[in-house]
């Protein structure tokens, strides 16, 4: 039985149905005993209660007409531009990863830099969800063999450069199967790693090639955008940020392997 | 999904996206705290939800889908705004239970709809990530993951914030029930 009190977070996982059997049968002997813990049980209960009794605000008479019209001008638009006028349709708030989308959709649909510099922009405007949220590296690996992925992923921990997990999905990286995970930096950048089979001679030519600890890097950046590629065994290591291009190279530095 | 013809794809959307219009403009009502600021967003959302509606996979959660759209056009405005510095409030409300709050020898009042405007007052003064974090939980019933995507955000931070969003909401209203003399000591036995 526990001895000390939980943590607040703890009653709150208890009162949201979020412990294991296990742990929710410890902290119901717990709290049957303390007094305290009790209280704090109910407080939480009340306050999530309250909200139940919210009133509902009815949109305005007008709102339904204003998205109809939006949506009629969005198909007449479509029908009149081409699927690659229609993707570079700018997104409010990542037009800076767009402008690099841009840049980086020129060289052509079968362009590696091109297809992750795409997917960025994608999860930059909400346009490419992640199947599963979770800052648990390990569990994401696993995440990733259960969903069938043949080859081994690692989901770097980037917590001591600020960067936190916020999960992953399995991706179709221009036909290829990818896992894709993102990251959440303390100054609200975005990273997005991906892993394929492949090879770094499926680059284009250009960008600009180091080599760091044995390891050989392809670094591509265009307005603002770097990606960074390396290979580790026969899996193709990319990672994509918007974060000043030095910090992401230095970050693959950290975390790249020689196999 | 699929490419779909254009007449099927408006079709889809209509029925699939349309009938959370309320629900949209409840939450983007709460976050902005201002009708046409809503309206407006909850258009934007639905705009950019339909071009990119090929990205959706029928039969999964569509209104924590829109609320991910929403949210990130929302938080993308706000920097534009220069309004980024989001701040929280200081660790003030600790994860430990305190003995300071109502609910010792004091009765906890039943909330019923009466309470639903000081509800909501008391949600707009929490900062935003605090409300944002009851807003899709609480309120529209996300789960613990569905939100923290829709906020990006790690579950972690998502149920931190979560907890101490609802810890500054019951002192916001405990302090009302004291006010108004709801919060009452129990009938003891002579």
């Amino acid at each position: 039985m526990t001895a000390h009190h939980p943590l607040g977070e703890e009653i709150q996982d208890f009162a949201d149905a979020r412990l294991t059997p296990a742990r929710r049968e410890d902290l119901e002997r717990h709290l049957a005993t303390c007094p305290q813990c009790s209280r704090e049980l109910e407080r939480l209960r009340w306050a999530k209660q309250g909200t139940a009794h919210l009133p509902m605000h009815e949109p305005p008479p007008d709102l339904p007409a204003r998205i109809a019209q939006a949506l009629d001008n969005e198909d007449r638009r479509g029908s009149h531009a081409s699927p690659l006028r229609r993707y570079l349709l700018p997104a409010a708030g990542v037009l800076a990863a767009a402008a690099a989308v841009v840049m980086l959709v020129s060289r052509g649909p079968r362009d590696l830099p091109s297809a992750v510099g795409r997917d960025f922009a994608a999860y930059g405007r909400a346009a490419l969800s992640l199947d599963t949220a979770s800052g648990d590296g390990p569990a994401l690996e696993r995440y990733f063999a259960r969903r069938g992925l043949a080859f081994r992923t690692r989901v770097f921990d980037l917590g001591m450069m600020g960067y936190g997990l916020v999960g992953a999905r399995v991706h179709q990286l221009d036909g290829r199967p990818s896992a894709l995970f993102a990251y959440r930096g303390v100054d609200d950048r975005t990273l997005v790693c991906q892993m394929f089979e492949g090879s770094l001679d499926q680059l284009p030519q250009g960008g600009e090639a180091r080599e760091h600890n044995g390891i050989e890097f392809r670094i591509f950046k265009e307005h603002g955008l770097t990606a960074v590629f390396w290979m580790e065994g026969s899996v193709v290591c990319v990672l994509v940020s918007d974060a000043p291009g030095e910090d992401v190279v230095q970050l693959a530095y950290a975390k790249a392997v020689k196999v | 999904m699929t490419a779909l013809d254009p007449e099927r794809k408006r079709a889809l959307f209509e029925a699939t996206a349309l009938p959370l219009t309320t629900v949209l403009y409840n939450t983007a009502l709460r976050l902005t705290g201002a009708s046409a600021d809503a309206s407006d967003l909850v258009q934007e959302t639905f705009l950019r939800a339909y071009r990119t509606f090929e990205n959706f996979s029928l039969g999964t959660n569509c209104k924590a889908w829109l609320l991910t759209i929403l949210y990130s056009i929302h938080i993308n405005q706000q920097k534009r705004a220069q309004h980024a510095a989001i701040s929280l409030p200081s660790e003030a409300l600790e994860a430990r239970p305190d003995e300071n709050a109502a609910g010792g020898d004091q009765r906890l009042p039943e909330l019923d709809e009466r309470w639903g405007p000081e509800v909501d007052r008391a949600l707009a003064d929490l900062a935003e990530p605090l409300r944002a974090a009851i807003l899709l939980v609480d309120i529209e019933q996300l789960s613990y993951e569905e939100a923290a995507v829709a906020l990006g955000w790690p579950v972690g931070t998502l149920r931190s914030r979560l907890f101490r969003a609802r810890k500054q909401l019951f002192a916001t209203l405990e302090g009302y029930a004291r006010a108004t003399g709801y919060l009452r000591k129990p009938v003891r036995p002579e």
